[in-house]
């Protein structure tokens, strides 16, 4: 058999999918050991942090009742480590050990079309798991609809997000292990001071350009305008800040690993 | 449409420098249409190299640029083209081991953008062609190494390729399955398939192979068809005697100047045209004590490339 015409090689749009896709079998191969945690986790969450620790804080935060306050910023956080998971350790062993990439890079794909079909499979990662913990909030009466069902949009931006920065870092680890400083170091310390499990408001007035610099803000931020409904002009900038973070990071990314792929 | 005699790969002057190594050094060479295409070379050589710059994988040094064309298409343009027409078999199998081998296949034929119905199609026609049948619905860790390679076999067949670049597609395999894999080899290139391979093993070359390029340090050493290497660049027979203490007291005095004298460490090896006139240097040796054959691509290799093992080795 052969090809009347050579160039039938399948547009952007398709090449992008059939990466996605290549991330979605995977995860799905194993739906229940993969698709259950994104449900128990927040429940967990709620249930150890929100109940037994949110019983002795009868302070609102934001307006909110403390296990709204943590619930909605769950919203995110869930979204920021499946997806930093996803691009930091997840391709690392794609890259170095099982060779994967090398595989995909020898079918009808450039090095573009790998890296943001799989920025795009994190940012889908990032609403999945959004939308599970918008499951178990809605079960436990923390969060109303039906404006809540928009904050799985804003996982799906934090996801896209944590994907191009893991990306980012990743290229230029050597060794796996080095992940672990971008973990201890940068991921878990924004999970405490974004406004995720306390306001930042009352820290001290040094740490406050740090706590608008980090990206975590500002989906917390976001997602909280979202399920409130209440929006004002802040959330213009967090919106443009999430973007603007995207681009910025994807291109230096997309840069940087496109020269290890391809030497 | 191909005919017999196109060019399918055209490749001029193409260097490739790594900060530390020179891997292709103005490398030339060309591959016909329905031809298979073998690369020879110790490790280091640049044979892989050169293959990876073919499918883009690698992007040849822009001074000298050169000029490559594959089907009319140079990879530094057209990458999506070339991998289109082509199915590339790396050197290392990497299949995805949490999905199963029809799985495997199917990922693959979305990048080809394959509609599935054709797809399965297409895949339970491969797996019958590689005898995988059987194994549709296996883990990838089931297979044994062999299977494995055959499967990578088959996914660089998904979309029909016209040009086939297996990078040692035998190594480390079984003769059975090595035997099995240059028979569907020779089948494809019968149907009209063009074939790019490298290769560590003499025997497939010379098996395979309508052409041969020795390359060492990134440079073409010889090429040619593997018959016409033996006839042109090593003699007849050698006469290989593992320990050279056994025939020491007999070249002395009279070695005939028919007979070229390779020495390695212990053993030393004697090259000549003339069957009889090695056969008496054996003389009274013990039947074990030396081998007597005729030469073959290995030796050519050899000679070509140097028996001392270089940095990169």
């Amino acid at each position: 058999m052969k090809h009347s015409n050579p160039v039938m090689c399948p547009p952007l749009g398709l090449r992008l999918f059939g990466v996605w896709h290549r991330h979605m079998r995977v995860y799905t191969k194993n739906i229940f050991s993969n698709g259950l945690p994104p449900f128990l986790e927040p429940l967990l969450f709620l249930a150890g942090v929100g109940l037994g620790l949110g019983a002795y804080i009868t302070q609102s935060m934001e307006g909110l009742s403390y296990l709204e306050f943590l619930g909605t910023g769950l919203l995110v956080t869930a979204a920021m480590f499946t997806a930093s998971f996803e691009c930091s350790y997840g391709t690392f062993i794609r890259l170095e050990f099982d060779k994967v990439y090398d595989g995909m890079l020898a079918a009808p794909l450039t090095v573009n079309d790998l890296i943001v079909g799989e920025i795009l499979w994190a940012g889908t990662k990032g609403l999945f798991f959004s939308f599970a913990v918008l499951c178990i909030l809605t079960v436990f009466g923390v969060i109303h609809m039906p404006y809540s069902l928009m904050a799985p949009l804003v996982g799906f931006l934090t996801g896209t997000m944590f994907a191009v920065l893991s990306l980012f870092i990743t290229s230029f680890v050597r060794s796996i292990n080095q992940l672990n400083f971008f973990f201890t170091g940068f991921i878990s310390p924004m999970f405490f001071f974004s406004g995720v499990v306390f306001p930042t408001g009352n820290l001290p007035y040094y740490i406050q350009p740090l706590v608008e610099m980090v990206p975590l803000t500002h989906c917390v931020r976001l997602v909280r305008a979202v399920c409130a409904n209440h929006y004002a002009m802040i959330h213009l900038w967090d919106l443009f800040y999430i973007v603007a973070f995207i681009l910025i990071f994807g291109f230096f990314a997309l840069k940087r690993l496109r020269r290890r792929m391809v030497n | 449409m191909a005919n017999v005699a196109d060019k399918i790969i055209t490749v001029e002057n193409v260097s490739k420098t790594f900060p530390k190594v020179v891997a292709v050094n103005n490398l030339s060479f060309e591959v016909e249409a329905q031809t298979c295409f073998g690369c020879l070379g110790p490790n280091g050589a640049g044979k892989s190299t050169m293959m990876k710059i073919i499918y883009g994988k690698c992007t040849r040094d822009e001074k000298p640029a050169g000029r490559m064309s594959i089907f009319g298409y140079d990879p530094k343009d057209h990458e999506l083209e070339i991998k289109y027409l082509s199915g590339v078999v790396p050197q290392d199998n990497n299949l995805d081991d949490e999905l199963n081998v029809i799985e495997n296949l199917m990922i693959y034929s979305k990048f080809y953008n394959m509609p599935a119905g054709l797809a399965r199609e297409r895949i339970a026609y491969l797996l019958d062609f590689l005898e995988l049948a059987e194994k549709i619905n296996s883990r990838i860790a089931e297979l044994s190494g062999g299977m494995k390679r055959r499967l990578v076999i088959a996914r660089a067949l998904l979309n029909n390729p016209r040009l086939l670049i297996l990078d040692e597609p035998t190594t480390g395999l079984d003769p059975q399955v090595r035997h099995l894999i240059w028979d569907k080899l020779r089948l494809l290139k019968k149907e009209g398939t063009t074939i790019l391979l490298t290769t560590h093993y003499m025997e497939e070359a010379f098996q395979i192979c309508d052409t041969v390029m020795i390359m060492h340090n990134g440079q073409r050493i010889i090429e040619g068809p593997p018959r016409d290497l033996l006839a042109q660049h090593i003699e007849k027979y050698v006469l290989e005697v593992p320990d050279a203490g056994a025939l020491q007291d007999k070249f002395n005095d009279r070695m005939p100047d028919s007979v070229r004298i390779e020495r390695a460490q212990q053993g030393i090896r004697l090259f000549s045209n003339h069957y009889d006139c090695l056969k008496m240097l054996a003389g009274s040796m013990e039947i074990e004590n030396y081998y007597l054959r005729q030469t073959n691509l290995e030796d050519v290799f050899l000679k070509a490339t140097g028996r001392g093992l270089n940095e990169t080795q």
